[in-house]
């Protein structure tokens, strides 16, 4: 009560070590962001020509994880969706290193074009840089992969074209422009259509948007949802929970 | 004239000094003001990307941590150090001003003072933290703020400068302004 309305060293002190307890707080978090700059590329990648339990086809399908992992994660994204980006920077890199990468679960990355006039084109490209680089440098296809999200700017604007995904193609090592674009004239139209049946599954699963995810126990069956850009944390108790059901 | 001026400059940084340390008079006005501080800065992030908030948020309301991280390296990756560092100036700088306006409400009511100009510039002082940086991405301009000059960091700092000069002012909420009309 004697120090009210005057000004205490002790107050002086704590509101000091409170602002640059705050900046330093706001730097700390800021700064981490730096270390998830290049993106996440899996140790091991595979191939696939089967249809999953869930009924997903996996072939052409970018694959990341082991063959034989009991969880897979189905990721319906978009080159040109927010979130996704966000999911790709945030979750994705601590859900390979503690799930993907131990060979408890296996990321299937498939499109679903939604969210503007470029989404099929950018996932034409996906699935043609993928089957160039499958079999002989599969970490190119995820440089690529987190490349073309880091495109996207925070304007919002209309910037995904064949100009901007042919430089990425150009900057990544591993992997062939002129092979690329020969895939997308060729089999652009066949890859069109090969999305259908695992948008339908998408749509079975009552997802909508992107990203979208089904957390899938091959053994038992059981299935979880997920929608949007969740924290880590969310995707970590989803998995558990699949892993032991 | 450039005497005047400079007397003119002088009281304001005097009355600028006097307005920002006022917090510090109790501690509750010091706990109130970190409390706005902390609030103001989780606001004006997360209206950087209005929609990925609103799905967080609406999702999980406890997922608030993760959306306001998440959303800080955002700002940082688009903005760098300077951008960054300009929304927790901000921040810091509202809650100061938010506690000033408060006792300057009170002060004017407890006195009966009939004129909202007293109170006036303490008030605009916190809430041109909103007008700033704040409402363009709350009003779902994704990606306005980026679209103006250096990444919109021009109208931070123009907002600071705005809270600044309000600040000083407004001066100690604690004391009856006498020269105020003196640049009025």
């Amino acid at each position: 009560m004697g120090d009210e309305g005057k000004i205490t060293r002790r107050r002086a002190l704590l509101a000091g070590g409170g602002t640059l307890a705050f900046g330093g707080t706001v730097a700390y978090i800021a700064s981490r962001s730096g270390s998830s700059d290049g993106g996440y590329v899996p140790a091991t990648s595979h191939t696939s020509d089967e249809t999953s339990g869930f009924g997903v086809e996996l072939a052409g399908r970018p694959i990341a994880g082991e063959r034989d992992a009991p969880v897979d994660i189905y990721y319906w994204t978009d080159y040109l969706c927010p979130f996704c980006k966000e999911f790709e920077r945030e979750t994705f890199p601590e859900i390979g290193r503690n799930y993907v990468d131990t060979g408890d679960v296996r990321m299937v990355v498939l499109y679903y074009p939604n969210i503007g006039r470029y989404s099929m084109p950018a996932a034409i490209w996906g699935r043609c840089v993928w089957s160039q680089a499958a079999d002989t440098e599969a970490s190119a296809f995820w440089n690529w992969h987190s490349a073309a999200f880091g495109e996207q700017p925070n304007s919002g604007k209309d910037w995904a074209d064949d100009e901007t995904f042919a430089g990425v193609t150009e900057r990544t090592d591993g992997v062939d422009l002129s092979a690329v674009e020969t895939c997308r004239e060729e089999r652009g139209e066949s890859i069109r259509e090969s999305m259908d049946p695992n948008l339908g599954v998408a749509h079975d699963a009552r997802i909508r948007g992107t990203p979208g995810f089904v957390i899938y126990n091959r053994e038992s069956g059981a299935a979880v949802k997920a929608l949007g850009a969740q924290p880590y944390e969310n995707f970590a108790d989803a998995i558990d929970q699949v892993l032991q059901s | 004239m450039s005497r005047t001026g400079g007397v003119a400059g002088r009281n304001w940084v005097r009355d600028l000094r006097d307005a920002l340390v006022y917090p510090l008079t109790s501690n509750l006005r010091l706990l109130s003001a970190a409390v706005a501080t902390v609030v103001t800065y989780a606001v004006l992030v997360l209206s950087s990307f209005p929609q990925f908030s609103i799905q967080v948020l609406t999702n999980d309301p406890t997922d608030i941590v993760y959306a306001v991280t998440a959303l800080t390296r955002e700002v940082y990756l688009s903005t760098g150090w300077l951008g960054i560092g300009l929304v927790a100036a901000y921040a810091v700088l509202t809650g100061v001003a938010t506690i000033n306006a408060l006792a300057l409400v009170r002060q004017a009511r407890r006195t009966g003072a009939s004129t909202i100009v007293g109170v006036l510039p303490g008030v605009l002082a916190a809430g041109c933290a909103s007008c700033g940086a704040g409402v363009l991405g709350a009003l779902g301009f994704v990606g306005a703020m980026a679209a103006l000059p250096f990444d919109g960091n021009l109208l931070r700092l123009g907002g600071i400068a705005l809270l600044l000069f309000f600040l000083g002012r407004a001066g100690d909420p604690q004391t009856c302004s006498i020269g105020g009309a003196g640049d009025a």
